[in-house]
């Protein structure tokens, strides 16, 4: 075997298939090769990642080296801009600082009488802003995993519906939320990432809240503080216009929040 | 309606045939379609991993090979233009480009044969129920590569379908890099005209 040096010229830096030369050529030779079937599990996780994943704008700056974008890894969430994808959102006021009765807004120690459920949802809307800056990195680790993922399946359906919502949030404990939602299928499912590992006599608990009415919408744990996300789906039926919360439970559940939410985000009636 | 549902890979092909229904679809995407996306997908997702796994041979591999450029296709559909050639070609070429990154990153625990040639083509092509018109298409390029001589074919199956770099397959050889790649630039453009492509 001869040493594969031999490096002349500096044509010889590019060690690589001439495919912007012959591009006709090789898209024939690809599409020669037998197709082969994904598993199902793949469109869901991939549209899964799709419902919660910004576009890049079109190309700015016409470097040379962007020229085609397949280079290596996307840079995607860095210059994640708010797209044409995602449910439009209006970030009205400053974040909450949930963790304490703080208030909200001047009028708030009228309010903090009310539960926060009862509260008019102006005041819940504030958790529910911040979209795009949550989306990046929030599909990672769970999606990838090969395998069946009722969750994740669920979560492709609702993403493939015409009428999607997603509202993206921060959770006050740090990590985001993202609510997809889809009213013809009458479904919904969060996607957390960050979420903390509670005790082990405390659950998260899911509430659609309509009229200021809480309905229990299931509960969960996590295991594994912060790590990677979890994708829940709602149980009960979803009606555009409620507010899907999220609060911290005894394990057994509750018939109605006991706690300031962690997270709450309010959808387009 | 909670199922996904995959399109069965006969009706998509005649659609990859058509040659803009990619293009079309793909500029959907760029302005944040993503039931677009889910055609794009059914279009695009059996090729794609047809020609990963094709190189990579590992089928979970593959898979997450797909994914990732799939997902890339989403991220930046604003940046393809469709000036500068066909959106299939676009997304093939992305693909080809990070199964070979992925085999190259992982030389060590490689598993990949040199006997890539069309032999091995044919043999994939047995073990699947073949539509007529992928049957087609294969026998076009089958025909154009009979009609290189043994060397160019040669040098394009393992750079190609095989995915080795110049400086592997000139080593495989025992050739010099430059010789490489002259049989290899040789040999595409004969095919170019033994297949009559556009270029």
């Amino acid at each position: 075997m001869s040493r594969s040096e031999s490096r002349p010229g500096a044509d010889d830096t590019r060690d690589d298939f001439p495919y912007d030369e012959f591009a006709d050529v090789t898209t024939e030779l690809a599409l020669a090769l037998p197709p082969v079937q994904p598993s199902a599990e793949l469109k869901a996780r991939l549209m899964a990642q799709v419902a919660l994943t910004p576009q890049l704008p079109a190309e700015t700056d016409a470097d040379e080296t962007g020229a085609d974008a397949t280079g290596t890894d996307a840079p995607a969430a860095e210059e994640a801009a708010p797209t044409a994808g995602l449910a439009p959102v209006t970030p009205l006021a400053p974040l909450p600082t949930p963790a304490t009765d703080a208030p909200l807004a001047s009028p708030a120690a009228e309010r903090a009488r009310l539960r926060w459920f009862q509260r008019p949802v102006v005041t819940l809307t504030a958790a529910a802003a911040a979209v795009a800056l949550f989306f990046g990195g929030v599909v990672t680790a769970n999606l990838l995993q090969p395998g069946p993922d009722d969750a994740a399946q669920q979560l492709a359906a609702i993403v493939a519906a015409p009428d999607v919502q997603t509202v993206a949030a921060p959770v006050a404990d740090g990590g985001s939320a993202t609510l997809v939602s889809s009213e013809s299928l009458g479904l919904s499912a969060m996607v957390f990432e960050g979420l903390p590992e509670l005790d082990a006599d405390e659950a998260y608990a899911l509430w659609y809240i309509t009229d200021g009415t809480p309905t229990p919408a299931g509960l969960f744990t996590v295991s594994g503080d912060g790590e990677g996300e979890v994708v829940q789906v709602l149980d009960g039926a979803f009606e555009a216009g409620t507010i899907v919360g999220v609060t911290v439970e005894p394990a057994s559940g509750s018939p109605a929040p006991t706690t300031e939410p962690i997270v709450a985000i309010p959808t387009q009636a | 309606m909670l199922v996904v549902v995959t399109t069965d890979p006969e009706a998509a092909v005649d659609e990859l045939t058509a040659p803009d229904a990619a293009n079309a679809l793909l500029q959907r995407v760029a302005a944040g379609d993503q039931r677009a996306f889910s055609d794009l997908y059914d279009l695009i997702a059996p090729r794609m991993l047809g020609l990963v796994r094709h190189v990579l041979k590992d089928h979970a591999q593959s898979e997450e090979v797909v994914q990732e450029v799939l997902l890339e296709v989403w991220q930046t559909a604003a940046r393809f233009d469709p000036n500068k050639g066909r959106a299939v070609t676009w997304m093939l070429t992305m693909a080809h480009r990070r199964a070979i990154d992925r085999v190259r990153s992982a030389q060590s625990s490689r598993d990949r044969d040199t006997r890539v040639g069309i032999r091995d083509l044919d043999r994939e092509f047995d073990s699947v129920a073949e539509n007529v018109e992928i049957r087609v298409e294969h026998e076009r390029v089958e025909k154009a590569l009979s009609r290189l001589t043994d060397l160019q074919r040669q040098a394009v199956e393992l750079a190609y379908y095989g995915g080795y770099s110049h400086s592997e397959v000139a080593e495989m050889l025992s050739v010099p890099i430059g010789t490489v790649k002259t049989r290899l630039r040789d040999g595409m453009i004969r095919l170019r005209e033994e297949m009559g492509v556009a270029s």
